[in-house]
C-alpha cells in the first residue's frame, strides 16, 4: 500500500516536475524584453548593428546624451554585425531575451510584425512618420495592413554610378538616358584581355551582400514602371518585369555584364564603367579613390525611354519589442532620438545619418542638409532626388523569401543565360507558392 | 547438460517457495535496487545532457516539421500535419532538385576525394621517414577553422587568385571556380575533402599499422609486387577503418554547411552550391519558416540513416563484423 502510494506520489511528483520545467521553458520563451527596473530606474536594451565606427561612436554619443538628461530611463547598447542581426533578433526573442528596442532592416519588418515581435506605435508617432518622412522612407516601414513598424533610419536610394573617364575614352560625355543607350555604352566600354579576363565590365548589375542581383534589377524595374510584390506579398511582376529581365539577359549575352566581378572591389580601380548602387557607396568611393573620385559621376537609373527614371529605396527602422515591460519608456526614447533637434534645427538622428553618407529620411532634415551637402558634392543630387520617386522595397512577411527567389531567377539569366519567358513564369509561381 | 542443471535448479527454487529464500532474496533485490539507483544517479548528468540537448530538440524538431512556426514566439506554433513534407517533396520544389541532388553529389564527391586522397597519403607516409611529422602536417587543416580554410581557398579561386594566375601563366583562360554554376560545387567539394583528409589519414595509418607484418613478408616471399600487396592485403585488411572513414565522411558531407556559407555566402551561383543544411538555415533563420526547415532536417536525417545502414550492411556482408 505504502509502495503503491509512493509510486503514485512519485509519478505525480515526476509529472509536476515535467510540467514545471515546461512552464519555465515557455515563460522564458515568451519574448519578454530584458529590461530591468531597480529603484524606479528603468534600463532599456537597444539591439542594433551599429557595432563599428563611425556608426558606433555616433550612436553612442546620442545615447549618452539621453542617459545624462534622463537618469530614470537609461539605455544600454547591444550590437552585432549586420549579417547576424536577424538571427540574433530571432534567437534572443525566442529565448525570452529580446531587447526592448531593436534596429531592423525594413525588408524584415513584415516578418517581425506577423510574428508579433513589434509593438504598434501610438497614433501620434505613426502620424509623425507618415507625414514628416519622405514617401519612400515611410512606405518602407509601413506594412500592408497599415501598421507602422518604427522610425525609419538608414535610408538609401539607388542611382547609376559611372566612370567619366572610361565613358569619355569610349566617346561618351554623358551617362545613358535610355535602356538602348545603356546597352550601347555598356557594350562599348567592356574590355577583356587575351585570356578572356575582364579588364573593364561595361555595367555591373550586382552589389555586395545578400541577394546581390535584386536591388539593381528592382531599380531598373521601377524605371520601367513595374512592381515586385503587392501588399499581401503576392507577385506583382508583369510584362514590365519581363522587359527588365530581357534587358539584363541581353547585357549578359553580349558579355557587357558579369556576376563574377564585384563592383565594390573593381569600380574604384577603374575596372567597371557603370554600376547601379545605393547612395551609401559615395563615402566608400571617396575614401578608396581619393583624387580619382573626380572621375565618378552619378545619374538617375535610366528607363526604357528618355525622361523615364527609377530607383529602389530601402531603409532600416528602430522599433519597440512587443514583449518589453517598458514599451512606453522605449517609445519615449525613440521619439527623442528621432526628433531631438540640434542648433541647426536638424534632428540629431538626421545629422548622424547624413554624416555617415546616408539620406536623412525626415523631410525637414533633408531640406536643410540636402542643399548643403549637394553643394559640396554634386553626385549626391541624383541620390537625394530619387527619394521623391523611388519604389520602396517590399516588407511583406514573405518579402525576404521572394527576394531570394528573384535573385536566383536573375542569376539563372545572368549566369546561365536561361530563357527569360520560362524564368519569369517559374519565378512568379515560386513567389506565389510562398 | 548445463542447461538441464540450470532448469532443475530454477524448478527447485520455485518449489521451495518464497518462505525459505525470501529473506536473502529480498536483501539481494533491495541491494540491486540500491545499486541500480546509484548507477542511475551517476548516469544522471550525462543522461540529462542527452535529454536536454539531443532527445528534446529531436522531438521538438519532429513536432515542428508537422507545424507552421515563424520563430520568435512558442505560443504561435500551429499544427498543420504533413503539409511541410508535401511542400518540399514535390517536383516543383527546389528542395528535391537542385538542393537534395547537390547535397548527395557534394557528399559523394568529397567522400571519394577524401577517402582516395587519405588512402594515398597514408600509404605514402607508411614508406617515409619522420612519419609523425608528415601525419602532423596533414592533420593541420583539421585544426584550422573552417572559416579560415574557406576564405583562403576562396582567395585562391578568385579570377585574379593564385590558381587562375597559374592557369593564365600556362596560357589557359581563367576559370570561374566559384562563379560558374557547373564548377562551383566540385570546387567546394575539393576544399571539403582537403580539409578532412588529415583526420582520415590518422585513422588509416593506424589501420595500416595494425596489419600483421608477417602477411606482407609472406606476400613478398611469394613474389607479390607493391600493387598486388596493396590490393590483396592492405585494402582488404584495412576495410574496418575504411568503413569508419566512409561513414563519417558521408555524414560530414551530407551535413556540410559552414564551408558553403563561407565560400559562396548564399549557396550560389544559381543555387548550384545550395545544400540541405544551408537551405534549412535559410528557411529557419532568414525566412522564418521553421516548419519547412524542420521537415527538411527530418528528410536529411532519414537519408543519412538509410545510407549509413546500407554502408554497415555492405561491410557486414563482406565479413567485417567477424
Amino acid at each position: 500500500m505504502r509502495t503503491a502510494l509512493f509510486g503514485r506520489r512519485g509519478r505525480i511528483a515526476k509529472a509536476a516536475l515535467v510540467v514545471g520545467a515546461a512552464a519555465l521553458a515557455l515563460s522564458a520563451c515568451s519574448g519578454t524584453g530584458s529590461s530591468g527596473s531597480d529603484d524606479g530606474k528603468v534600463t532599456l536594451t537597444f539591439l542594433s548593428h551599429y557595432g563599428q565606427d563611425p556608426m558606433k561612436s555616433g550612436m553612442t554619443k546620442m545615447i549618452d546624451e539621453w542617459n545624462s538628461s534622463h537618469p530614470d530611463i537609461q539605455v544600454k547598447q547591444q550590437t552585432v554585425n549586420f549579417d547576424d542581426l536577424l538571427t540574433t533578433l530571432n534567437v534572443r526573442q525566442t529565448g525570452g531575451k529580446g531587447a526592448d528596442i531593436m534596429s531592423s532592416y525594413s525588408l524584415w519588418g513584415g516578418q517581425l510584425a506577423a510574428n508579433g515581435v513589434l509593438d504598434k506605435p501610438s497614433a501620434e508617432v505613426a502620424k509623425d512618420i507618415t507625414d514628416n518622412y519622405s514617401t519612400a522612407a515611410a512606405a518602407s516601414v509601413t506594412g500592408g495592413s497599415g501598421q507602422v513598424f518604427g522610425y525609419p533610419t538608414e535610408f538609401n536610394t539607388y542611382v547609376l554610378y559611372y566612370n567619366k573617364k572610361i565613358l569619355a575614352d569610349a566617346g561618351y560625355d554623358k551617362p545613358p538616358a535610355t535602356w538602348d543607350e545603356l546597352k550601347e555604352i555598356a557594350n562599348k566600354t567592356t574590355k577583356k584581355d587575351s585570356s578572356g579576363n575582364y579588364q573593364v565590365v561595361g555595367i555591373s548589375l550586382i552589389q555586395d551582400g545578400d541577394n546581390q542581383t535584386a536591388h539593381p534589377f528592382l531599380s531598373l524595374l521601377d524605371s520601367a514602371g513595374g512592381k515586385f510584390l503587392n501588399d499581401k506579398g503576392d507577385s506583382a511582376l508583369n510584362s514590365k518585369a519581363k522587359e527588365t529581365m530581357q534587358l539584363e539577359a541581353d547585357l549578359a549575352k553580349s558579355g557587357a555584364t558579369t556576376t563574377s566581378i564585384m563592383p565594390t572591389k573593381t569600380f574604384p580601380s577603374n575596372g567597371v564603367a557603370m554600376a547601379i548602387q545605393a547612395g551609401w557607396w559615395i563615402g566608400s568611393l571617396k575614401s578608396q579613390m581619393k583624387e580619382e573620385y573626380s572621375n565618378v559621376g552619378t545619374a538617375p537609373v535610366p528607363g526604357p525611354k528618355a525622361g523615364e527614371e527609377g530607383s529602389l529605396a530601402y531603409s532600416f527602422f528602430t522599433g519597440v519589442n512587443s514583449g518589453s515591460k517598458h514599451k512606453k519608456e522605449a517609445w519615449e526614447f525613440l521619439t527623442w532620438l528621432n526628433s531631438n533637434k540640434n542648433k541647426e534645427g536638424v534632428t540629431e538622428m538626421g545629422d548622424f545619418l547624413a554624416t555617415n553618407g546616408l539620406i536623412p529620411p525626415r523631410k525637414a532634415d533633408a531640406d536643410i542638409l540636402g542643399p548643403k551637402l549637394q553643394a559640396e558634392d554634386a553626385n549626391l543630387t541624383p541620390i537625394y532626388d530619387a527619394a521623391s520617386y523611388a519604389m520602396a522595397e517590399s516588407n511583406a512577411a514573405n518579402a525576404y523569401k521572394a527576394k531570394t527567389s528573384l535573385h536566383n531567377a536573375l542569376n539563372e539569366i545572368l549566369v546561365n543565360n536561361a530563357p527569360v519567358d520560362q524564368t519569369f513564369k517559374n519565378l512568379n509561381a515560386e513567389i506565389d507558392r510562398k | 547438460m548445463t542447461g538441464m542443471y540450470a532448469s532443475a535448479t530454477r524448478e527447485a527454487t520455485s518449489q521451495l517457495g518464497q518462505t525459505e529464500l525470501s529473506a536473502p532474496s529480498k536483501t539481494r533485490s533491495r541491494r540491486f535496487r540500491r545499486e541500480g539507483r546509484a548507477g542511475y544517479l551517476f548516469l544522471a548528468p550525462s543522461l540529462l545532457f542527452f535529454l536536454i540537448f539531443l532527445i528534446l530538440p529531436s522531438f521538438f524538431a519532429i513536432f515542428l516539421s508537422l507545424s507552421q512556426w515563424g520563430g520568435y514566439d512558442l505560443t504561435q506554433i500551429k499544427f498543420i500535419g504533413v503539409e511541410n513534407y508535401s511542400d518540399i517533396l514535390n517536383f516543383n520544389s527546389t528542395f528535391l532538385s537542385p538542393i537534395l541532388v547537390n547535397t548527395l553529389v557534394f557528399a559523394a564527391m568529397s567522400v571519394v576525394l577524401a577517402v582516395a586522397g587519405s588512402l594515398l597519403v597514408a600509404q605514402c607516409i607508411e614508406r617515409l621517414k619522420f612519419q609523425g611529422f608528415w601525419r602532423f602536417l596533414y592533420f593541420l587543416p583539421v585544426v584550422a577553422t573552417v572559416v579560415a580554410i574557406g576564405n583562403v581557398w576562396k582567395m585562391m579561386y578568385q579570377p585574379s587568385g593564385l590558381i587562375n594566375g597559374l592557369l593564365n601563366a600556362l596560357h589557359i583562360n581563367s576559370i570561374g571556380f566559384l562563379s560558374d554554376p557547373k564548377i562551383a560545387l566540385p570546387s567546394v567539394a575539393v576544399v571539403q575533402a582537403w580539409a578532412s583528409i588529415g583526420a582520415a589519414v590518422l585513422i588509416l595509418t593506424a589501420g595500416i599499422k595494425s596489419i600483421d607484418r608477417t602477411v606482407y613478408e609472406a606476400a613478398e616471399i611469394d613474389g607479390a609486387n607493391s600493387w598486388q600487396t596493396f590490393w590483396g592485403i592492405t585494402l582488404p585488411l584495412l576495410r574496418p577503418s575504411l568503413v569508419f572513414v566512409f561513414i563519417t565522411q558521408v555524414i560530414a558531407g551530407l551535413q556540410s554547411f559552414a564551408l558553403i556559407i563561407v565560400m559562396t555566402k548564399d549557396g550560389g551561383p544559381v543555387n548550384s552550391t545550395n545544400v540541405a543544411a544551408f537551405e534549412m538555415y535559410q528557411q529557419a533563420f532568414k525566412f522564418g519558416a521553421w516548419g519547412t526547415a524542420s521537415a527538411m532536417a527530418m528528410v536529411l536525417f532519414v537519408i543519412i540513416f538509410i545510407i549509413t545502414l546500407i554502408q554497415l550492411w555492405v561491410s557486414r556482408r563482406s565479413g567485417d563484423d567477424d
